[in-house]
């Protein structure tokens, strides 16, 4: 965390953060514009596919932020609990007919239960070898949708899953089935603002900075590690479903390792316990790709190398290392104390 | 049939004992997960072959020797840069252990894509230089003389390491940053200088690591680190993180294990049995085989 | 005298082969301020530590307002009304002053998810409550102006006194101080010990460990003191200072205690 600045010397960089900070509603807002223009403004299916995986992927960064930013806890496998949801969608829908909304429903909460079911037994382990399980985790599970023929069709993956359809209206064009992820990041969002914003989001903050003193405030971590961990991972979960029937066909390869790892570079790069940062990570890390086909062969060389370039110039990721709320605050009692002072003036002029 | 499985399970075990001795001292060090380590392991291999393939013009014992004493000092320099030119700036930005953990992963994708790039997807052979032939106990359980070769490097590397850890003056300053890097730092301790030598010595090892996986399969190719490395993971965490004999201990328990459950159990789950041992370990100990127990100070 | 909040009996706690502490008797009525002293190493902490839960006790039982709190987790011990402050400050720094006294409310609010996600009534009722409660705590504690500064950017004594502010916020029966003027210079620690005598007039019981004899002798009532893990003697200031056993404790035999010695 970057300390408070100081007065006389202010960067512009903390100038656009006090700005943003003061206004951060009506910003919100403008961006929120922006994306239900955007694909009416470039209505091209090239540009909207795009668009569509920064919103899939922002909902799967901002989930994780959840549990590595907000609470301290990193996973290096959220990728699995995205294809929880993924093929939870997919075998309801291809075998039981089951509809979007039922499998949305069914993907989050099945994702829920399983992260339940692995942090249950897990979440006492102490952090760096708690990672290295949510690794373990995630290939297990890459494992079983491999082998698991019956039911998952192993390496073929299941095609065929039935387009995103909402009340019997069928979302065929891609603007509709933007306007689908769209509406499940803001839910995301709402989420993780609600929870954030909360004497809950208190008790987690608190277990990231200092969990035997969170402890002894009568926090019980272990509650709060599940609970927060199951509402990550059942928002991977709806990410995860809707994915399944955004792409009509899923395999084990899109919820491996690699992509956990690729959520876990958008968390981090766009900001740790932030959600701009986390939209942000996430579509630049989804756009980027597509920007480096003009180098080619070297597309991946320079992805890698721009990434580790990037966390050295911004250790705290590019929108991380403040709080706006925070900036706020300390800006709003600013003010007020000036204006008190000035009157106080005016009262000894007087 | 038994012993076979043992004795395939030992020289896989071996594999990944080597892989994990470097990364385990990297980590004891730092507490730093490096996934860049088993693309190091892949490029010490690629950095040896194509040494020894291009002097000459042939293929000697000679070569073999010279290529990889290259390899070992050209991944060993990698290695240490890639801790000068991201991972020291972290630090001393004091940024969260986890950016540096990331920072590892684009590293990693950068090395691996420019191996694909100059090599090729396709694996290369590696030539059997030593023809150690092979040998039978009994009637049919086979054993190849560099399984042998193989078990032994990975148990002396481990003894060299231990000690260097251990035993030198180099290693006091190793461990003393493990506990506590500020502290370290007071007491006269160069940290990164230390640092960074720790990363040559550890990318060195996975060259050298590499370089006989070449020997022992006859081939290289651009994905023998990614399906290590994971597992190399979950050695490290089994023996205990940060611990040299630790490392080869996770490394053969997993080798061993997977082995016979392929052979006795499925072999379609075979990759999953790692990551299962070791959720059960640390359900029941939190800290691995020889991780040190940490007491709540408050 | 005052009814009985705290009691402990014969509690011994060991750690592998070593007694940490042993057979330890103890008592704290209610309203009282009552202090642990002794050197380095002689238990206090551990003792603390069974008590707040952070131990498990080998032997012995712990009663707090007739509640057998034994094993209980410090989380739950908490609920029941005993809050505590920790020898090395240990804030939520990443958090505001404001937020790291609400957090102390932790145990006084019960809005659950569903309240949290939803926005429930009973969501902003509890929400509008605990900030309320908050800068009264802050008003109480002189931190009101620091209130949205970070808990890591206020000077050390400021700090301590956040850490005090956090454990009140509990709204506790029993306030338990872990070597609360550690660091303090000596205007510092004057105005603790004010602080914690302004404590006890407001009806919480208080129990301190303290290396500083000044700050003890001037504002307990009662002292307990622990060697080697060993309850050496107890009884009123006075006593304790005359007590030779203490004398040797802290200072081999043949000394005085004054009130300089820390």
């Amino acid at each position: 965390m970057t300390a408070a600045p100081k007065n006389d010397k202010k960067g512009l960089w903390t100038r656009i953060i006090e700005v943003w900070a003061k206004n951060s509603r009506l910003i919100s807002l403008i961006f929120l514009i922006l994306a239900i223009l955007f694909p009416i403004v470039f209505n091209k299916q090239y540009y909207i596919t795009i668009a569509i995986n920064c919103l899939i992927f922002s909902i799967l960064s901002l989930s994780l932020n959840l549990i590595t930013g907000y609470m301290g806890i990193t996973s290096l496998g959220h990728a699995a609990f995205f294809g929880v949801g993924a093929y939870t969608a997919a075998i309801l829908s291809t075998r039981m007919g089951f509809g979007f909304i039922a499998t949305a429903i069914l993907g989050t909460v099945f994702a829920a239960v399983f992260g339940v079911l692995l942090g249950l037994p897990t979440l006492r382990i102490k952090g760096r070898y708690l990672a290295i399980v949510t690794l373990g985790f995630c290939e297990i599970m890459r494992i079983i949708e491999l082998n698991w023929m019956s039911l998952t069709r192993g390496p073929q993956g299941i095609s065929g899953i039935p387009k995103v359809s909402i009340f019997g209206l069928q979302c065929v064009k891609p603007i509709q089935k933007y306007y689908v992820a769209l509406v499940l990041l803001i839910i995301t969002v709402l989420v993780i603002m609600a929870i954030m914003n909360s004497r809950m989001g208190r008790a987690i903050s608190a277990i990231r900075d200092d969990e035997t003193a969170a402890d002894a405030m009568g926090i019980n971590v272990f509650k709060y590690k599940i609970m927060v961990f199951s509402i990550s991972s059942a928002l991977a979960g709806l990410a995860g479903a809707f994915y399944a029937h955004y792409m009509g066909f899923i395999d084990p390869n899109a919820f491996n390792f690699d992509q956990s790892i690729l959520i876990l570079s958008m968390t981090i790069m766009g900001g740790m316990a932030s959600i701009p940062g986390s939209i942000f990570g996430a579509s630049v890390l989804s756009i980027l790709p597509e920007v480096l086909r003009v180098v080619n062969d070297y597309r991946q060389i320079v992805y890698g190398l721009l990434l580790a370039i990037m966390v050295v110039w911004k250790p705290n990721g590019i929108l991380g290392g403040f709080n706006l709320k925070h900036i706020k605050q300390r800006l709003d009692l600013e003010k007020l104390k000036k204006k008190g002072s000035e009157e106080k003036e005016a009262e000894n002029n007087v | 049939m038994f012993l076979q499985q043992i004795i395939n399970g030992l020289t896989i075990g071996s594999t990944y004992a080597l892989v994990t001795i470097g990364f385990n001292m990297v980590y004891g060090v730092l507490e730093l997960t490096n996934f860049a380590h088993s693309s190091f392991y892949m490029l010490g291999a690629y950095i040896s072959l194509f040494t020894m393939t291009s002097l000459w013009g042939r293929v000697t014992r000679e070569g073999f020797f010279i290529g990889l004493i290259c390899s070992i000092i050209i991944t060993g320099c990698l290695g240490a840069a890639m801790d000068k030119v991201f991972l020291e700036p972290i630090r001393k930005r004091k940024g969260a252990g986890i950016t540096a953990l990331l920072s590892t992963v684009g590293i990693q994708t950068a090395i691996n894509n420019s191996v694909l790039l100059i090599f090729g997807t396709v694996p290369v052979e590696f030539p059997d230089v030593f023809q150690l032939g092979k040998f039978y106990i009994g009637s049919n359980t086979v054993v190849q003389r560099i399984q042998i070769a193989i078990f032994v490097l990975a148990i002396v590397l481990m003894l060299i390491l231990s000690y260097l850890v251990y035993k030198t003056k180099l290693g006091a300053g190793m461990r003393a940053i493990s506990q506590n890097a500020t502290a370290a730092q007071i007491m006269g301790v160069n940290v990164n200088h230390v640092i960074t030598i720790t990363f040559f010595i550890g990318t060195a090892i996975a060259a050298i690591s590499g370089t006989m996986m070449g020997v022992y399969y006859q081939r290289v190719d651009t994905l023998m680190g990614a399906s290590v490395g994971l597992k190399s993971f979950a050695a490290a965490v089994l023996g205990g993180m940060g611990s040299v004999p630790g490392a080869v201990f996770g490394g053969f328990v997993i080798g061993i294990l997977e082995t016979l459950f392929a052979a006795y159990v499925s072999s379609g789950y075979r990759d999953a049995v790692a990551f299962v041992i070791l959720m059960v370990v640390l359900i029941v100990r939190p800290s691995g085989f020889f991780g040190q127990k940490s007491v709540n100070k408050v | 005298m005052s009814e009985i909040i705290l009691k402990a009996e014969n509690v011994t706690q060991r750690f592998g082969g070593l007694v940490a502490v042993n057979n330890i008797n103890f008592e704290l009525r209610k309203g009282e301020i009552v202090g642990i002293i002794g050197p380095n190493g002689a238990g206090k902490t551990t003792f603390f530590n069974d008590i707040t839960g952070v131990y498990m006790p080998t032997e012995g039982k712990i009663t707090f307002k007739e509640h057998d709190i034994t094993g209980k987790k410090p989380y739950e011990i908490t609920a029941l009304g005993m809050a505590r402050t920790f020898q090395n400050i240990r804030l939520f720094y990443r958090m505001t002053v404001m937020e790291n006294v609400m957090v102390g409310m932790h145990t006084r609010t019960d809005a659950n998810l569903v309240d949290c996600i939803l926005r429930s009534p009973k969501h902003r009722k509890t929400e509008k409550e605990a900030e309320k409660r908050a800068l009264e705590v802050l008003e109480l504690t002189g931190l009101l102006d620091y209130r949205y500064q970070y808990a890591t950017s206020l000077p050390y004594g400021l700090q301590r006194r956040l850490e005090i502010a956090r454990a009140m916020a509990s709204n506790p029966d029993v306030l338990l101080f872990d070597e609360p003027a550690a660091g303090m210079n000596e205007q510092e620690t004057a105005d603790l010990m004010e602080f914690i005598r302004k404590l006890q007039s407001m009806g919480y019981s208080i129990l301190l460990i303290e290396h500083d004899m000044k700050l003890v002798m001037n504002i307990c009532e009662r002292l307990y003191v622990l060697d080697h893990g060993n309850l050496i003697a107890e009884g009123l200031p006075e006593d304790i200072k005359a007590n030779p056993k203490v004398v040797e404790a802290y200072l081999g035999a043949g000394g005085v205690i004054t009130d300089e010695d820390a």
